[in-house]
């Protein structure tokens, strides 16, 4: 090619580019005119440069230098638009800010049961003690439930009127004394069929569902959740009981507690006390405890000459409640997922 | 038991504040419950545990306060003169149900004249919440509060044949009490009748017939021992309570039985007049002494975890009341007192030193041992079951373990057994231990509705009770789940959660045919050939049965087997290096070929390369596959763990799919 053709050829390209570039209306456009004239396989540039090869040895300086502006023009040109179309983008339009205090896409996540968290923490407690946690039936035997808890049979604690004993065709009549079997109403059973299946010592606390009869009011409910600790070993006395009831309290509430026990009556425990935890100025009671009755510890199996036993007992409802601001127990059973999700 | 200060100082000298007597007596067994001022006195209230009824009277209550503070004790000395005849001469007395009765006294006062009570004694009994009726029976009440031992005064004119008979009922037999209402009486009951007719309802009322009047002149003072069983049931069935028969159902002092006659016949004397029968009927036997009890004073620390000096262990016996037989370094022996049925063991003893010393005394920072304690296994996967359920979006819910008749018999998946019931109901017409979970939560779904909850999704971790004949009930952990989601959406909530415990767990799904699911958006998913759990949406008429407005899903997982299966330490397998290659495959088969078997094919046709499959969708187009077609869609993805795999390779092993998957399936690939 002579150079002047070549020459020729370069300026129209360069006029082109440059008047579609100035005119191009959107970014779109823009993009379809730089891969027109400056893409890397087929632009149109490229094409012209392949020219450069049919020029004579003593033009190639020229033709190249002129190349090379035309290609720098272009690229200016594509710069420019490009600016202009930026700033057609912000100029003109309604101004918009963005807006960081708009909420997030939040994800709707559940909650467990309030009974469970504080179950859960109970359990956590006790077990940095070194309680494992045993589980047994609900459905119970008068052995499990009475006789081994030293609830001899005549006892009031056996009424039929204070425990929900199951029934068979022949106790609805009325006929018989009745089913066996009852729904449990402490978690102390479970103790008893843990050291009635493994030698002293035992440190284990029991948790599940408890049934007494009842009338469902704002404080009370014919079911509820227990915790029941026990420890027996050699040498286990009341001071134990204190110390691990104070270790408990003071997880619990985070904060220095004290510990006041008052003389109670259980048929399982010999002493028994109720348990008061020191809390703001005052004293709250907490539960029940004791020392494992003899006739307790017979029963399973263990001498009371060589192991004694402390246990304690809360109810997860009451410290629940006390400690969330419920004031009426039957929430819990409710099941409004408003009230779940407050928790 | 309310006590009034102004009486209570007869018996021993109140010379502390109220708030300390208040104080000391929570601090040794008494709770206080409250007080209140009542016209000039304080009545206090104080919890009496049903261990000891010898506080269920003034000289108890006193008692406790003479050891506390070291004070002395005054109680009356009962001192009746007495006159003539003997009573013998007069009246008789017989048992005929000493398992009923083990003794009866009587004694007798002629000529005395009733009137109103003095204005002290009235006013003590309004203090603590008595109504004064007369001189006589006021005086019965007072010294049953005063010693706790109930009594009953009969107008003796009115008792015909001069005979006490304690006796049962005969058949038929009724009688009004002195509350004017008639009871029936039925065997099993103590009876205290004359010659002819029941007089007094044995230990809880006196009747209507011999009640004192004013016009009576001479009386019959009884006091007895009745069975603490007997009465309780006497007064339960009668839905008839006194306070004669809340002291004989916790036990009363056999000893001082005669004591509380003779001083009930002191005060009667001294207020109505009248002359004393000389002598007591007395009838079964006198009580026989109590066992004497070893306490060794090793065991003191060695229970309560304090050192009690021994002189101050025999200070606080002897001051409750025991005889003391023996005292050397190591023991004590003693003969416990009337009044103190519940002591009977050494252990009863240390406590007795323990709450006089003071529970207060006891440490609350001695070092207990440290050992470890491991989480259990169910605990560890039900973390991780609330983990994927609440991450789903699914709030706990807690409901009752007994339901009544409808929500029992509405749906029972994994037995066909009859439930358990209970004798009473728990809770409004619930009497039936659970078989399933989702009846309960169907009606927690529905207490949502009406409150007009927009989203009610809940899950439960429960027991359900599957009963096992005469034994105990089988006690599987359930996990429960409604929701107002797809099933498929429900069903993947399931498999999410198999997954998150287990990722080898393979479950097999079947249809299913509960009558309360859409047979078509529901199934039952096995493990090992065994039921492990169902998904299913429920029926229109299943909504109506729930009385539920909008669609809802159900689910329930047998927890139990999945606490058996999970594997909660998974071991590391390295990722290969080399990328992966995913080939889409779209497969036209017949209606009737179910995804798990398309699957099976396709996994077993990748060989070493398989990685994973990925269901996509099913999807139908009658005019485009053909009316009984469907098509599969699924993404597969293959990796070499050796090395890159080409798209040659992977181009491969699709067809080998394909041909694999029209040989066994009859598929064609889209």
């Amino acid at each position: 090619m002579k150079l002047s053709e070549f020459l020729a050829e370069l300026d129209e390209l360069a006029r082109q580019a440059v008047e579609t570039m100035e005119a191009a209306g959107d970014a779109d456009a823009l993009e379809a005119l730089r891969i027109r004239f400056l893409g890397a396989k087929s632009g149109r540039l490229k094409q012209v440069q392949k020219g450069l090869a049919g020029i004579d040895r003593t033009d190639k300086p020229v033709a190249g230098k002129r190349f090379n502006e035309v290609k720098k023009q272009l690229e200016a040109a594509l710069q420019k638009a490009t600016q202009r179309l930026l700033n057609a983008e912000t100029i003109g339009e309604p101004i918009r800010q963005f807006d960081p205090t708009v909420p997030g896409d939040r994800f709707r996540f559940g909650h467990l049961h309030p009974l469970t968290q504080t179950s859960e923490e109970l359990k956590d407690i006790m077990g940095r003690l070194g309680f494992t946690v045993a589980d047994g039936p609900e459905v119970e035997d008068r052995w499990h439930n009475f006789e081994a808890l030293n609830i001899p049979p005549e006892h009031p604690a056996r009424d039929p009127l204070d425990n929900f004993y199951l029934a068979t065709a022949a106790a609805a009549a009325g006929n018989s004394p009745g089913d066996s079997r009852l729904l449990r109403s402490q978690t102390s059973t479970v103790q008893i069929r843990v050291m009635e299946n493994t030698r002293p010592p035992v440190r284990i606390i029991s948790v599940g569902r408890v049934y007494r009869p009842d009338t469902a009011d704002a404080t009370h409910y014919p079911m509820f959740q227990q915790i029941e600790g026990l420890l027996v070993d050699r040498q286990v006395t009341m001071a134990d009981l204190k110390s691990v009831l104070r270790l408990f309290a003071i997880s619990f509430f985070e904060d220095d507690v004290h510990i006041r026990f008052r003389p109670s009556f259980f048929p399982f425990t010999e002493p028994s006390v109720e348990v008061d935890m020191s809390w703001q100025g005052g004293w709250i009671e907490m539960g029940g405890a004791g020392m494992v009755d003899p006739n307790v510890l017979r029963a399973v199996g263990y001498d009371p000459e060589e192991v004694t036993g402390l246990a304690f007992g809360l109810g997860i409802e009451r410290i629940c409640a006390r400690r969330h601001g419920i004031s009426d127990i039957r929430e819990f059973y409710k099941n409004d997922v408003r009230f779940l999700h407050q928790f | 038991m309310i006590v009034s200060w102004n009486w209570l100082k007869q018996y021993v000298r109140l010379d502390m504040s109220l708030e300390e007597l208040e104080r000391r007596l929570t601090m040794s067994g008494l709770n206080h419950e409250g007080t209140e001022e009542i016209s000039g006195d304080l009545a206090i209230d104080l919890e009496v545990t049903s261990n000891r009824p010898d506080c269920l009277g003034y000289l108890g209550v006193a008692r406790e306060i003479a050891v506390l503070w070291g004070h002395e004790l005054k109680t009356p000395p009962a001192n009746a003169a007495e006159g003539r005849p003997p009573v013998g001469d007069l009246l008789k007395v017989r048992i005929d149900c000493p398992e009923l009765c083990c003794r009866y006294t009587a004694r007798v006062i002629r000529g005395v004249k009733v009137g109103p009570s003095p204005r002290w004694m009235a006013r003590r009994l309004e203090t603590v919440g008595l109504t004064p009726i007369n001189n006589v029976v006021d005086i019965s009440n007072y010294v049953l509060m005063e010693c706790g031992q109930p009594l009953h005064t009969f107008d003796f004119a009115k008792l015909k044949g001069a005979e006490i008979i304690v006796r049962q009922p005969r058949p038929g037999e009724a009688i009004e009490a002195i509350d004017h209402k008639t009871y029936d009486l039925e065997p099993g009951m103590c009876i205290i009748a004359d010659a002819e007719d029941a007089v007094a309802i044995g230990g809880v009322m006196g009747g209507a017939v011999t009640e004192i009047s004013d016009a009576t002149t001479d009386l019959l003072i009884e006091a007895a021992e009745f069975d603490p069983v007997s009465i309780r049931n006497t007064a339960r069935r009668l839905n008839l309570h006194s306070d004669s028969s809340y002291r004989f159902e916790r036990g009363v002092d056999s000893e001082a039985i005669d004591w509380a006659s003779r001083r009930c016949c002191e005060l009667i004397l001294e207020l109505a007049g009248g002359e004393l029968c000389e002598g007591v009927l007395d009838v079964g036997p006198q009580p026989s002494p109590r066992e004497p009890i070893v306490l060794r004073l090793a065991q003191l620390p060695r229970v309560l975890g304090i050192d009690v000096p021994a002189e101050e262990v025999r200070k606080i016996l002897t001051d409750l009341g025991v005889s003391e037989i023996r005292a050397g370094a190591e023991k004590i022996e003693v003969v416990p007192p009337g009044w103190r049925r519940d002591l009977t063991r050494e252990i009863d003893l240390v406590e007795e030193v323990g709450r006089i010393h003071g529970y207060d005394q006891i440490p609350e920072d001695v070092g207990v041992p440290m050992v470890s304690s491991t989480r259990t296994r169910e605990d560890r996967v039900l973390a991780k079951v609330r983990h994927v359920l609440t991450a789903s979006g699914f709030d706990e819910a807690m409901t009752l373990s007994v339901v009544d008749e409808r929500l029992s018999e509405s749906f029972s998946p994994w037995t066909d057994a009859e439930p358990l019931r209970s004798l009473t109901p728990v809770l409004r017409g619930a009497d039936r231990l659970r078989r399933s979970l989702v009846p309960s939560l169907l009606a927690a779904r529905r207490t949502n509705e009406a409150l007009a909850n927009p989203e009610i999704e809940l899950f439960e971790i429960a027991k359900v009770y599957l009963p096992q004949g005469e034994k105990l009930p089988a006690e599987e952990l359930m996990l429960g789940i409604t929701s107002g989601r797809e099933f498929s959406a429900v069903k993947g909530v399931v498999e999410a959660t198999v997954a998150a415990l287990n990722p080898a767990i393979k479950l097999e799904a079947a249809n299913d045919d509960y009558n309360l699911l859409d047979p078509e958006s529901s199934c039952q998913l096995k493990l090992d050939g065994e039921l492990f759990a169902y998904v299913g949406r429920l029926r229109n008429d299943g909504l109506k049965q729930f009385d539920l407005r909008m669609p809802t899903t159900v689910a329930e997982v047998s927890l139990s087997t999945l606490v058996k299966a999970a594997a909660l330490v998974p071991r590391h397998v390295a990722q290969p290096p080399y990328p992966a290659m995913t080939r889409d495959l779209n497969l036209v088969v017949d209606e009737a070929v179910r995804w798990a078997d398309v699957a099976a094919t396709v996994r077993a046709n990748c060989g070493q390369y398989f990685e994973s499959l990925r269901y996509c969708d099913t999807y139908r187009d009658p005019d485009r596959l053909g009316p009984d077609k469907k098509s599969l869609l699924m993404t597969i993805v293959l990796r070499w763990k050796e090395g890159t795999m080409t798209g040659e390779e992977a181009d491969r092993i699709r067809d080998q799919i394909v041909a694999a998957c029209r040989r066994t399936h009859g598929a064609e690939l889209r």
